[in-house]
């Protein structure tokens, strides 16, 4: 007797209680499509997160100020101000350093003609691009000309730039920066990026120019580096701790001020809490698999009972006990396999929902659906078998009887 | 004389309740060659359901041999049994005993798929065997749309699909009215007629009489003459 045949019996059964049936799929349905929907928000989350990670630069390493301490009072990491524009210049002397852009930011109000809005407001130099990896949309960007001569010229970040009502043809024209004039030379290329980490929202203007009118003094808020070469990150990293540790007359074994941080590290955390996170949810959704497992061993079993007549009078048409077996397993696995494939057509249904919603597109992961029909076929074998074995064991004399 | 289809030697059946034994059959010698309708008569409580189930394979001696169109019975596992049974008895029972929810032509096909045959030769030797007992306008129907009658004889299109050496028909007329009892008894004449081997058993001395020989069983053990009615 074939499994085809089997199937085949399976769906007329199926298809004649097809309330029944409905009902008892829907644990697995509800298994499947939970297990489905919060891996796929999992890995779309970090995909997400790691795409913008990855838009902040390469082969970047940002150096910013370690934390400050007063009296007994240890602040928080950033507060300090030891890093300076000559540390800036020391660092970009070493070798294997492509380029690096120190950076002193402030927020103003911006205004062009009647918009306004208020945003970050960055001193940079020419380096920013390269090592930020910005490209440039219209007009350009800063040259080390405006930057040594601190000439009040901005560039604008694309959501800025829409903020202000600025295009294309706004090159050239006059906005106000803290009420100060500056003159528009560039917008920048959106880089995409959505929530509060918006890379899109600032105006890059000169450093000299913000410390001139704006913040006064020598520390900086961070320093980008950009390392030549990918695989020297980590000795470019020695190099500049310890080029910064003789500049700010800190022992090699002291603590230091600054702190170096490079994406790959900052990358590997987050997708490790992500991942965590990922394996947690989908385990809380694989307990209402389990659920859904024991609803298809409750219905297989009432209906082993119900149908004891059926399975007798196969036993005395010729079944034998593993014929029988494999009805009642098979309409198990016909069940969880139905359900397991709705399941996995909910699944992507919401998370793509999801991830339209939350802006990070919908990753779609062929590994998800290929591990629920395994999973959904286990929990039809699993709790498919016991109901079978009654079923096969039933006395054919006892099971005619039955009324 | 040829080798007979049923041929039960020195059978009993013992069921073991605990402290207490109960004997429903004793000392059973029976034979039924080929082409015979034999009968078994007896009142209820005489062992006729215990024989019918030893012969229908759907139980074991407690001792002695029986021997299935020349297979000894006894020396089958479970799934041999069941096997053997398919392909060489067809039941016919007093509850009709047809599947539910499911079409005279794949109640009567259901045999078949037991035996392995392709489902397109399942479907052509149910309709055969259901169009020669005159159900070929019922194919489609399910139990619960046809007479008592017609479900007998769906029942017994079932017992012949798979040509069987033997017949066996456990009170077929019991639960019918009586012309359409008289209908299906006048079909199991036919097939003996037909050269079929039949093997009927009732309590019914009326149906009885269609035999060629009847066999009357009394307290677990074949005796000579019935008791005055």
């Amino acid at each position: 007797m074939s499994v085809l045949e089997l199937v085949r019996l399976a769906l007329s059964r199926i298809g004649s209680s097809r309330l029944r049936a409905a009902l008892t799929m829907l644990g697995v349905i509800i298994g499947v499509a939970s297990v489905v929907a919060l891996v796929a928000v999992g890995q779309g989350a970090t995909s997400g997160i790691t795409a913008r990670l990855e838009g902040l630069g390469t082969n970047l390493l940002t150096v910013t100020p370690g934390s400050s301490t007063e009296g007994f009072t240890r602040r928080a990491a950033g507060s300090a101000t030891t890093l300076t524009v000559d540390d800036a210049k020391a660092i970009s002397a070493l070798d294997g350093i492509a380029a690096v852009e120190p950076e002193i930011s402030t927020q103003q109000l911006v205004q062009a003609g009647t918009l306004n809005t208020t945003t970050n407001i960055v001193g940079t130099t020419a380096d920013f691009m390269p090592v930020r990896a910005y490209t440039i949309w219209q007009g350009s960007f800063l040259t080390d000309a405006s930057v040594n001569a601190g000439l009040r010229v901005a560039v604008l970040g694309s959501t800025t730039a829409d903020d202000l009502g600025l295009d294309a043809s706004s090159i050239g024209s006059q906005i106000s920066i803290g009420g100060l004039p500056f003159q528009v030379v560039g917008i920048l290329q959106a880089k995409g990026s959505a929530g509060p980490f918006s890379q899109d929202d600032q105006v890059l203007i000169p450093l000299a120019t913000v410390q001139h009118y704006f913040v006064q003094g020598e520390s900086v808020r961070s320093i980008g580096v950009s390392v030549a070469d990918a695989d020297q990150m980590d000795l470019a990293k020695a190099e500049i701790q310890s080029a910064l540790e003789q500049r700010h007359g800190i022992a090699a074994d002291g603590t230091d001020d600054f702190t170096i941080q490079d994406q790959a590290q900052l990358l590997s955390t987050v997708s490790a809490v992500t991942t965590t996170l990922t394996i947690l949810l989908a385990g809380i959704a694989s307990i209402s698999l389990i659920v859904g497992g024991i609803g298809i061993m409750n219905i297989m079993l009432v209906s082993v009972r119900e149908r004891t007549r059926e399975i007798g009078i196969r036993k005395a048409i010729g079944a034998r006990g593993r014929d029988v077996m494999a009805q009642f397993l098979i309409e198990a696995l016909t069940l969880s396999l139905l359900g397991g494939l709705v399941g996995i057509v909910v699944g992507v249904a919401v998370s793509a929902l999801i991830g339209a919603l939350a802006g990070w597109g919908f990753v779609f992961n062929p590994i998800t659906p290929f591990v629920a029909i395994v999973f959904s076929l286990a929990v039809g074998v699993i709790f498919g078998v016991w109901p079978a074995r009654q079923a096969a064991r039933l006395d054919p004399i006892v099971a005619l009887r039955y009324e | 004389m040829s080798e007979p289809i049923v041929s039960l030697d020195r059978v009993w059946r013992v069921y073991d309740m605990g402290r207490l034994q109960v004997v429903a059959l004793r000392d059973i010698d029976l034979r039924v060659a080929p082409g015979e309708f034999v009968a078994v008569v007896g009142p209820s409580g005489s062992g006729k359901s215990t024989l019918m189930h030893i012969v229908g394979c759907l139980d074991r001696p407690t001792s002695g041999e029986y021997r299935l169109a020349g297979t000894p019975v006894g020396t089958l596992d479970d799934d041999g049994l069941a096997r053997f049974r398919s392909r060489t008895i067809g039941f016919v029972f007093q509850s009709y005993n047809l599947l539910a929810r499911t079409t005279a032509l794949d109640n009567v096909a259901a045999p078949l798929l037991y035996q392995g045959v392709s489902r397109r030769e399942r479907l052509a030797r149910a309709r055969a065997s259901l169009e020669r007992l005159g159900l070929g306008d019922r194919l489609d129907h399910t139990p619960a749309e046809l007479s008592g009658g017609q479900q007998q004889r769906v029942a017994i299109a079932r017992a012949l699909v798979t040509d069987p050496a033997l017949i066996l028909a456990d009170e077929p007329t019991g639960n019918l009215a009586s012309d359409q009892g008289a209908e299906v008894l006048a079909l199991f004449k036919e097939l003996h007629r037909a050269g079929r081997t039949i093997v009927l058993i009732t309590h019914d001395h009326d149906v009885a009489a269609a035999a060629d020989r009847q066999v009357h069983l009394r307290d677990g053990g074949i005796v000579e003459r019935p008791l005055a009615a």
